[in-house]
C-alpha cells in the first residue's frame, strides 16, 4: 500500500489537470489546449477565443474545482467521523437545508447576494442539525449500521426542497433565476459568490487538514482516539463545522450538487487509504477533477441542449448509491443482520 | 349483509362475496365516505371563480349548460374532485398492499422508485413515440414500474435486510431515474415540456373528463382485483412461513398482486403524476383512526387517501391565484413529518417488542 500512495496521488493530479484543461477546451466551439494554455498564461484581450476561456468557462472550471474539493473532502469526513459508507453533505441534509435558507433569504427576506451567503451557512447548520435530531427521535437505541441517519437526511433533503420549491412558486418572475440554481447548476454568473466567499470554503479545508491526524484516529475508534489524547468531541464538531461552512458556501454559489461527495471518497481510499493527511488532498484534487468532467459531460454530451451539472451528477450519484448499499448492507454477510 | 358477533366478543359485518369487516371499521369507513363527500361538496366552492354551496349543487342538480359558473363546476372542479377521490384511493391502496407483501410499514410506491420508472417509461413514450394514443399510456407507465419492481427484486435479491435498506435502494433508483427523466425533458419541444413539468410535480391542475375518463377502467378493474386477491391479507401480515402454513400459494399470489398493485399506480401516475409518500402516509392514519387488519385496513386506507387528496386539491385550488403549488408538493409536506412520525412509532413498538 505505501509504496503504491504517491503514484496515486501523483495520478489523481494527472487526471485532475486534464481534466480542467478538457473542461477549458470543449464548449460551443472547440479550441486546442495550446490555445486554452495561451489564454492563461498571455491573455489577449482582442481575440475572441481568449476572451471565452476567460470570462466563460474559466469562471465555470474554478466554481467546479471549488465545489469539488470542497463537498469531496466534507464526504471523506463525514463518512470517516460517522464510520457510514452512505454518509456525505449532499445527503445529511446540509445542502438542502443551506438551499432552503438561501431561497428563503432570497425571496421572503430580500437579503442581497452576500447575505444569502451568511443565509447558506446557517442553513447548511440547520440541515444537519435536524438530521441529527430526526435520527434521535426516530431510533431510540443506538442503531449500528447508521440507515436511520441516511434515510433521515434523504427524506429531509425532500422535504427541504418541497418546502424551497413551494417558496419559489410564490414568486414566477424571481423563480426562473432560482430555478437551474436550485436543481444544481455550475454557472458563471456566479461567480461573483466564488470571488466573495471562496475563502470561507479554503479555511474549511485548512481546518480539516490541521486537523488530519485525530480525525484519521477517531476514524479508527472513538475510544483509542481519546486514549491516544485526542480531545474526541471538540474534533468531532469543529471538524463538523469546518465542513458544514465549506458546503454550505458552494451551494450558495452553485445550488445542491450533491454525490461528489459521496462517490469520491469510495475512490479515493483504496488507492490512497484512510490516513487523512493524503486522503483529504486526494479527495480535494479527485472531487474537483469529476466536477470538472460532470460539468464538461452535461455541457457537451447532449449537445445542442445544455443540461444541469446537478442532473449529470444525479444520474452518477444515484447509481453509485445504489452499489454502495449493495456492498455495505445487502452483501452475504450482512443478511438480515438488521432491520 | 348480516351482523353477527365474533369469538372475541366484537360485532362484525359479513357482506356478500365473504367480506367480513367489525362493525367498528365499518362505522369509520361510512364516516371517512362523509368526510370526503362533505370535502368535495366544499370543493365545488372553492377556486378562482367564487361559487356558493347552494348554487354549486343547483349547477350540479341541472346538469351543464353555457354559463362561467356552469364551466367551473362541471368542466373544471367536478373531474378534478373525481379524479383526486380515484387517483387518492388507488395510490393509498398501492401503499397499503406494498406494505403487507414486504412486511415494511415504510413501502410507498413513490419511495420505491415505482412512480418514477413509470414516470421514465412515460417520458420516453412522449419523445420517441409521440403519436401513441392516450389509453395505452398506462400500459406504458405499468411496463416502466415493473420493470424498476424488478430492478429492485434483483438488486435486493433474497436478502432480507429489511425496511430501510430496500427504502434506500429504491430512493437510489429514483434519483438516478429522475435524472434520465430530466435528459428526456430536454427533447420535448418547449411547450410540452413546460406542460410535463406540472405534471411530473403530481398536480391535478390538467385532469379532466378525458384523462377521467383514461384512467377509470383501470381503477374499475385493479381496486375489486386488488381487494379480492387482498382476501388473505391477514395471513400476509402473519410472515411469509406462516402464510404458507396457512395454505397460501405465496409464489403464485404474492406475484399476481404486485403486478395488480403497481397497475394501479401507473395508471394514476399516467393519470396525475407522481404522489410520493401518500402510500405511506394514508395507511398510517388509517391505522390511527381505526386498527384494522386485512381488506378492511385496505378500504380505510383508500378512503383515507381520497380524503387527503380532495383536501390537498381543494387547498392548492384555493391558493392558486397566489400560489400554484402542485398537489404532489403539499403532499410532500404533509407527508415527511407523518413518515417521520411513522418511523419513530415504529421504533418504540420495537423497543417495546424486545
Amino acid at each position: 500500500m505505501n509504496g503504491r500512495r504517491y503514484p496515486a496521488m501523483a495520478g489523481i493530479l494527472a487526471i485532475a489537470i486534464i481534466a480542467f484543461i478538457a473542461n477549458l477546451s470543449f464548449g460551443a466551439s472547440a479550441m486546442s489546449p495550446r490555445s486554452v494554455v495561451t489564454a492563461l498564461f498571455a491573455f489577449d484581450p482582442d481575440n475572441y477565443d481568449h476572451f471565452v476561456v476567460f470570462y466563460q468557462r474559466l469562471p465555470r472550471a474554478l466554481i467546479a474545482v471549488f465545489l469539488g474539493a470542497v463537498m469531496a473532502c466534507g464526504g471523506a469526513v463525514l463518512q470517516g467521523l460517522t464510520r457510514n459508507p452512505l454518509a456525505s453533505p449532499g445527503i445529511l441534509g446540509v445542502s438542502s437545508g443551506a438551499m432552503l435558507f438561501v431561497v428563503i433569504a432570497a425571496f421572503l427576506l430580500d437579503v442581497p447576494s452576500q447575505g444569502q451567503g451568511l443565509a447558506a451557512i446557517l442553513g447548511g447548520f440547520f440541515g444537519f442539525l435536524s438530521c441529527l435530531l430526526v435520527t434521535r427521535l426516530i431510533v431510540s437505541s443506538k442503531e449500528p449500521h447508521g440507515l436511520a441517519f441516511i434515510l433521515s437526511g434523504a427524506v429531509l433533503s425532500m422535504l427541504h426542497g418541497a418546502i424551497a420549491n413551494t417558496i419559489m412558486l410564490s414568486s414566477p418572475s424571481r423563480r426562473s433565476d432560482f430555478l437551474s440554481w436550485a436543481t444544481g447548476n455550475i454557472n458563471h454568473v456566479y461567480v461573483d459568490r466564488l470571488r466573495d466567499f471562496w475563502w470561507l470554503g479554503a479555511l474549511g479545508l485548512v481546518m480539516l487538514l490541521a486537523m488530519a491526524r485525530p480525525l484519521t484516529l477517531i476514524t479508527l475508534g472513538r475510544d483509542k482516539a481519546a486514549s491516544a489524547g485526542v480531545d474526541v468531541t471538540r474534533i468531532t464538531w469543529l471538524s463538523i463545522g469546518a465542513v458544514v461552512v465549506s458546503v454550505s458556501v458552494a451551494v450558495a454559489i452553485c445550488g445542491p450538487i450533491g454525490f461528489v461527495g459521496l462517490v469520491t471518497p469510495h475512490i479515493v481510499r483504496p488507492l490512497v487509504g484512510a490516513s487523512f493527511r493524503l486522503a483529504l488532498p486526494a479527495n480535494a484534487v479527485l472531487g474537483a477533477a469529476i466536477c470538472l468532467l460532470a460539468d464538461l459531460a452535461a455541457r457537451s454530451a447532449f449537445a445542442p441542449h445544455v443540461l444541469n451539472t446537478g442532473i449529470m451528477m444525479d444520474l452518477l450519484g444515484g447509481i453509485v448509491f445504489a452499489l454502495i448499499v449493495k456492498r455495505y448492507y445487502l452483501s452475504a454477510s450482512e443478511r438480515g443482520a438488521w432491520r | 349483509m348480516t351482523v353477527t358477533r365474533a369469538l372475541d366478543g366484537r360485532l362484525i359485518v359479513r357482506f356478500a362475496g365473504g367480506l367480513t369487516i367489525r362493525l367498528a371499521d365499518v362505522v369509520a369507513l361510512s364516516g371517512l365516505s362523509l368526510a370526503i363527500l362533505l370535502a368535495a361538496a366544499a370543493s365545488l366552492t372553492v377556486g378562482s371563480t367564487p361559487v356558493g354551496m347552494a348554487d354549486a349543487i343547483a349547477v350540479l342538480w341541472h346538469g351543464p349548460d353555457a354559463s362561467d359558473l356552469s364551466f367551473a363546476v362541471w368542466d373544471v372542479r367536478l373531474p378534478r374532485i373525481l379524479m383526486g377521490i380515484l387517483v387518492g384511493a388507488s395510490v393509498a391502496l398501492t401503499g397499503a398492499m406494498l406494505q403487507s407483501l414486504a412486511q415494511n410499514p415504510l413501502a410507498d410506491p413513490g419511495l420505491l422508485g415505482l412512480s418514477q420508472g413509470s414516470m421514465t417509461a412515460l417520458l420516453v413514450i412522449f419523445v420517441f413515440l409521440p403519436g401513441l394514443p392516450q389509453g395505452w399510456l398506462p400500459l406504458a407507465a405499468l411496463a416502466g414500474g415493473l420493470a424498476v419492481g424488478v430492478l429492485l427484486v434483483i438488486l435486493v435479491g433474497r436478502a432480507n435486510a429489511g425496511g430501510m435498506a430496500i427504502l434506500l435502494m429504491g430512493i437510489a433508483v429514483e434519483t438516478s431515474l429522475s435524472s434520465v427523466t430530466s435528459i428526456l425533458l430536454l427533447y420535448t419541444p418547449p411547450e410540452v415540456s413546460l406542460a410535463l413539468a406540472d405534471w411530473m410535480a403530481g398536480s391535478m391542475f390538467r385532469a379532466s373528463w378525458q384523462s377521467l375518463a383514461t384512467f377509470t377502467p383501470w381503477f374499475a378493474l385493479g381496486v375489486p382485483a386488488i381487494l379480492f386477491l387482498g382476501r388473505a391479507l391477514r395471513s400476509y401480515d402473519l410472515g411469509d412461513q406462516m402464510a404458507m402454513s396457512l395454505g397460501e400459494n405465496l409464489s403464485f399470489s404474492k406475484p399476481v398482486i404486485l403486478v395488480t398493485a403497481v397497475l394501479l399506480t401507473s395508471a394514476a401516475v399516467s393519470a396525475v403524476g407522481p404522489l410520493a409518500f401518500l402510500g405511506v402516509m394514508a395507511p398510517h392514519l388509517a391505522n390511527f383512526i381505526s386498527p384494522a387488519s386485512g381488506r378492511a385496513r385496505l378500504l380505510l386506507s383508500a378512503a383515507v387517501g381520497a380524503l387527503l387528496v380532495v383536501c390537498a386539491d381543494m387547498l392548492t385550488r384555493g391558493l392558486a391565484g397566489e400560489l400554484p403549488l402542485p398537489t404532489g408538493l403539499a403532499i410532500v409536506m404533509l407527508g415527511v413529518p407523518m413518515f417521520i412520525t411513522t418511523l419513530r412509532l415504529r421504533s418504540a413498538r420495537r423497543m417495546r417488542g424486545q
